[in-house]
């Protein structure tokens, strides 16, 4: 098909495949624990929830944005939706992510009508709104902890689900839809739009582009991937407490610029987002397996972040070296 | 046209002005007036010693942020940095080191981590609010990394008084003076000296601060590395006064810090803040928490009180600004 | 479609103020299908008005416009588009992350299906380069492409919206001279197509190279319509410089005392190439050029904001730490800086606090600022520089550009200089502050300073220059003394490089 053959991985997303393959490689040779099934089943579902959030908060990312709410967010879905199950003992499995979604969009919207609306910087809004929707958790929860026992067998079923003895079935829905958003942005005109906000803020506005619209919505949908992530921390960990998926959204922005979502806007996919989510947790895996602490995890999380940026400031600088070389030329 | 009053005015004092910082000044007062009627013992001499007491961190740090808030900066990872300084404090105190070497090590520790961050923003050319998030979980881990789950609590009682005792028999804690001090010195710093000219002149204008001779780089390392420095010293005060070492101390402290100088009247977008407001910021932000503290509202509701109070900072001036412009509208037509 | 000479746009009589000033006294202006127009004049002539107006930026306060034969729909930058006409500037703003063929297409990508047809994004926009004559490739990022190719997208951005008539204000300005080329070979492949081309310009060369008609404005009305072949180099200078010079220009002579400034075969080869002059005391050396000539660039890297490549500067004798705008205050130099909003003021702080940034070292006691000190400062320099201002501690913003121009003046003359370099000093401020700069220029050269000044208005280098530098292109052309220079040679050294 056309647009498979657009979507086909190039450049960064191709290079990042590469330093995947020999990280689980050489991690394999040393550990042969980490290449078995079973490590790798783990490994992949355990992508899933942060691969999920990365696609979510790529568009954000894009339009030069950030999203820092999406752990909370996790948290009060996840915790919500078990709650609602441990009441409701015939709530199905499709109904867990129904209600899911919606809390993950009215935590979106309430991002997106203050960053958007109001035109407030990002990083500030979403880290107070952080911090309020972990403080509803708490309060709500009361420290009520919920496990397998009070969580419909129909949505721990999910987690049973493998293909190939080796792709979860978690793992296979954040598959599509990676794929479904990745066609949406190529070939949507409100996806072009997040690249044409994020690439050049004032002329997006010239040419009329609705940014207000475009942001808001962009907001709502990283709300419901993160909700939507939530089911998925339940179906992996068949258990929730207050403090669930705490202080992830880091691992998350680490994925997306590591995948080439750059932090300055207009550029990424979501395959480079799902692909950076992968090596991130590969890493963090391969160290487990070769015997580091996880006690150092959140250290590697900040030093992969760091390196990351630093990776895209040094391409920056090189294409201005390049104009400047070339003017020069010019010049003489 | 131009404003061509002939005007007899240089000589005037500016008269008082309703500004952001004068009215969290009344908000404050609002507070106290509030938490007083609705409680019993809220102007206690204890309950206000605790109040300083518990804000003595979030003071400490707050004083170098706001010059990194004001430069057009930020550093998220202060927090971290405390903890980081702290958990070295008790890792080396264990270890044998004697207590004042240790307390050197955290303060230079945390220095040094300002330092960092300064060369990666400013040299490196990385922007500061995303290396900053990259720093708060690079130094966390470390101390994560340097003490596990474990923690330090063995402290010598001189050194643990300080951190929460009152000087002789008065309500005073014993940090509070050097709080004084410092606040002083470093209003002083921002307001009175060329220093503090500069540092408002390059978050106004970093290309004209230029053109005027700053060294726009040089500033910007100086000030977060001595952000770090401050985040070194609210490190040792916070060891003392849980008379804990852990990799969790402090654990967010950095959005109290930055919502305290934002209620304070500092722009997000660098520029403008003065030191008066930024401790009515941190007051504030201490008052309410005491003030739920005493009404016995759940410890839970404080997550989301530091949530709201952040968001409040950064959308009131906004709010603010656009009901005035709107005045003007009206009242031009 | 047009046919070749058919008659696109007809302006008569049009005129246009901003407050008391007027900018368009009666302009007429005619343009035909198939034709390439040069809009020709000094700075200050109407012509960024004039296109203004038909870029839907600014509505005419007198006069008809029409388009083929209906009248022309002043509005909206929108409702222009509609109307074909389209405007390009020196600095294109595109999409640098997206590929040629989005930012031609953006907001209106084909749609095959569902989806974005993106073949035919880009083979639209391949066959739009191809007619353009120029090889870019669609799917290429816009990111890293030079200024002149940003603009053949833009124009063929025009093209894809259907635009009869395409402006382009100062296209070449930052322009090298192959890129200049390419540009023109787009401008000739327009013209084939039948479009009209309207450029305003400053090199006279290339604008007889390429037009076919020229139109010359001067004090916001046209001076003389006339195609090419009815005009000459000479004639058209002396249209464009019939201004008077009037005694707006105070200059006195003064004694001229030791070399201040010695600059050495100064290079820094993106802007300028061994460059070498010298200023001494009492004088004024102008650097005249057009904007984009390197002038500015030289005196940036003089002041220590940029850094230099190879050469010296040496001041008094002693050589300058280079790219240290604090070395270069501690040897007693000064930049007012080219523009005042962004370089020289900050603009939410107050004059106070503006004129004081420079002069820290004199108003402090050990650590603190002196504000009584400070204070007193600001009288100092209001009175000596007759600013206006009612509240010395209320932003700068609110002020008249000629009050914030005297702010930056009085806060480097605070400093005492010995070498004031004054970029640009009367840039859009009006006629009485002008000649107040002016004369405020020539007392501090009467006080022994060595004075470099940037100007681009030919009036105000001949009337306060003691020598003349012109550059172009980077490059020094020639030295004139006051008495040697006219605006003819200068204007003909700096647009074609001949020295005449």
């Amino acid at each position: 098909m056309n647009f498979l053959s657009h979507l086909r991985p190039k450049g960064r997303e191709a290079s990042l495949g590469i330093i995947l393959v020999l990280t689980m490689g050489v991690t394999g040779i040393i550990n042969p624990r980490f290449l078995t099934g079973d490590g790798t089943r783990d490994l992949l579902s355990s992508t899933s929830i942060v691969a999920l959030m990365a696609i979510g908060i790529a568009p954000v990312v894009i339009m030069r944005h950030i999203d820092l709410s999406i752990s909370s967010t996790v948290g009060l879905s996840a915790w919500m939706v078990a709650n609602l199950c441990a009441h409701h003992k015939n709530f199905s499995w499709w109904q867990c992510f129904v209600i899911a979604g919606l809390i993950g969009v009215a935590v979106g919207a309430l991002n997106g009508i203050l960053v958007a609306g109001l035109r407030l910087p990002a990083l500030v809004v979403t880290l107070g709104t952080l911090y309020i929707v972990r403080g509803l958790v708490y309060v709500i929860s009361n420290s009520v902890d919920y496990n397998a026992q009070e969580m419909p067998p129909s949505l721990l079923a999910i987690g049973h689900h493998v293909f190939l003895g080796l792709f979860p079935l978690t793992f296979i829905l954040v598959l599509i839809m990676m794929l479904i958003t990745a066609w949406f942005m190529k070939y949507r005109k409100p996806g072009r739009d997040c690249y044409a906000i994020g690439s050049n803020p004032p002329a997006a506005d010239l040419v009329g582009i609705k940014v207000f619209r475009r942001t808001f919505l962009a907001y709502v949908f990283s709300g419901f991937m993160a909700g939507i992530a939530g089911v998925f921390y339940l179906i992996r960990f068949a258990q929730v407490d207050s403090t669930a998926f705490y202080g992830q959204e880091l691992a998350v922005v680490a994925a997306v610029v590591i995948g080439g979502v750059t932090i300055a806007g207009g550029s990424g996919t979501t395959v480079g987002a799902v692909i950076g989510a992968l090596l991130v947790q590969t890493i963090q895996g391969a160290l487990a397996a070769l015997g580091v602490d996880a006690f150092w995890k959140s250290a590697i999380n900040g030093l992969l972040l760091i390196i990351a940026i630093w990776a895209d400031r040094i391409l920056a600088r090189k294409s201005e070296n390049a104009l400047l070389a070339q003017r020069i030329k010019e010049r003489a | 046209m131009s404003v061509t009053t002939p005007d007899s005015t240089t000589a005037k004092k500016p008269k008082f002005r309703f500004t952001w910082d004068t009215s969290i000044l009344l908000l404050l007062l609002v507070v106290w007036v509030a938490a007083t009627l609705t409680t019993d013992n809220f102007l206690s001499t204890t309950n206000v010693s605790q109040i300083f007491s518990n804000t003595s961190e979030i003071t400490i740090m707050a004083f170098g942020m706001i010059f990194l808030i004001i430069v057009g900066e930020i550093d998220l990872s202060i927090a971290s940095i405390l903890a980081l300084g702290s958990a070295m404090l008790g890792w080396s105190y264990e270890r044998g080191t004697p207590i004042w070497l240790s307390i050197i090590i955290c303060i230079v520790v945390g220095t040094l981590c300002g330092f960092i961050n300064g060369i990666l923003v400013t040299k490196v050319g990385l922007g500061s609010l995303a290396v900053t998030i990259g720093t708060l979980a690079l130094y966390r881990g470390i101390a994560n990394g340097l003490l596990g789950t474990k923690t330090v609590n063995e402290f010598p009682d001189y050194w643990t008084s300080f951190g929460f005792d009152t000087i002789g028999k008065s309500w005073i804690p014993q940090s509070l003076p050097l709080i004084i001090i410092l606040g002083i010195g470093f209003g002083l710093l921002l307001h009175n000296t060329p220093f503090g000219r500069r540092s408002l002149a390059i978050g106004q204008s970093p290309e004209a601060a230029k053109f005027a001779g700053v060294n726009v780089i040089r500033h910007k390392i100086i000030v977060f590395t001595f952000t770090g420095f401050m985040s070194g010293i609210a490190g040792v005060i916070y060891t003392f006064r849980f008379s804990t070492a852990q990799a969790d101390n402090g654990v967010g402290l950095e959005l109290l810090v930055i919502s305290a100088c934002l209620l304070g009247g500092v722009s997000i977008f660098g520029g403008i803040g003065t030191m008066w407001g930024v401790i009515a910021g941190v007051l504030l932000a201490g008052s309410v928490e005491s003030w739920l503290t005493l009404r016995e509202i759940n410890a839970q509701w404080r997550t989301i009180v530091t949530g709201i109070l952040l968001l409040t900072s950064v959308a009131a001036p906004v709010l603010i600004n656009k009901a005035k412009a709107r005045r003007k509208v009206t009242k031009s037509l | 479609m047009a046919q070749k000479g058919d008659l696109l746009l007809q302006m008569t009589g049009v005129q246009k103020r901003f407050g008391g000033a007027i900018a368009l006294r009666g302009t007429d202006l005619s343009i035909r299908a198939g034709e390439i127009h040069a809009l020709l004049g000094e700075n200050g002539a109407g012509k960024s008005t004039m296109l203004k107006i038909l870029a839907g930026v600014h509505e005419n306060d007198g006069g008809t416009i029409t388009l083929g034969n209906k009248p022309f729909q002043v509005g909206s930058p929108q409702a222009s588009i509609e109307q074909g006409i389209a405007v390009i500037y020196q600095e294109p703003s595109l999409f640098l992350d997206l590929s040629l063929a989005e930012n031609v297409f953006i907001g209106r990508q084909p749609i095959k299906g569902v989806g974005i047809d993106w073949k035919a994004a880009q083979d639209e926009a391949g066959k739009l380069f191809k007619e353009l004559g120029v090889s870019l490739d669609p799917k290429r990022q816009a990111r890293g492409l030079s200024i002149a190719d940003q603009q053949v997208v833009e124009i063929a951005k025009a093209l894809s919206m259907n635009a009869q008539i395409i402006l382009m204000d100062e296209p070449t300005a930052a322009l090298s001279a192959s890129e200049v080329e390419r540009l023109m070979t787009v401008m000739k492949n327009l013209k084939a197509a039948n479009k009209a081309v309207i450029f305003v310009s400053h090199r006279l060369d290339e604008v007889f190279a390429i037009s076919d008609y020229i139109t010359v404005m001067r004090d916001g009305a046209t001076v003389s319509q006339n195609p090419v072949a009815n005009t000459n180099l000479q004639t058209v200078i002396k249209e464009m410089v019939g201004r008077e010079l009037t005694e707006l220009f105070p200059k006195t002579t003064h004694k001229i005392g030791d070399v201040v400034l010695e600059v050495k075969d100064l290079s820094n080869p993106a802007f300028f190439r061994n460059v070498s002059f010298n200023v001494r005391s009492g004088e004024i050396v102008a650097l005249a050029g057009l904007v984009g000539s390197g002038r500015s660039e030289i005196a940036r890297a003089i002041f220590g904001v940029d850094k230099y490549e190879t050469g010296s500067v040496k001041v008094k004798g002693k050589e300058l730490k280079k790219g240290s705008p604090v070395a270069a205050m501690e040897e007693k130099i000064a930049l007012v800086p080219e523009d005042r909003r962004q370089q020289g003021l900050f603009m939410i702080a107050g004059v106070n606090r503006n004129i004081s940034m420079e002069s820290f070292p004199n108003l402090v006691n050990r650590i603190f600022i002196n504000f009584k000190k400070e204070r007193a400062l600001t009288a100092t320099w209001k009175e000596k520089l007759s600013i206006k201002f009612a509240d010395a501690s209320a932003s700068v913003d609110h002020l008249s550009g000629g009050n914030q121009q005297k702010t930056v003046l009085a806060k480097w003359l605070a400093t005492n200089p010995d070498l004031l370099i004054v970029d640009e000093p009367t840039r859009g401020i009006d006629v009485g502050t002008k000649a107040e700069v002016h004369r405020l220029i020539d007392a501090a050269a009467e006080e022994g300073k060595a004075i470099l000044m940037i100007s681009s208005e030919l009036p105000e280098v001949l009337g306060m220059a003691d020598r003349i530098i012109v550059m172009r292109e980077g490059h020094q052309v020639t030295e004139l003394t006051r008495a040697q220079a006219t605006q003819e040679n200068i204007i003909a050294a700096a647009t074609t490089g001949k020295v005449a």
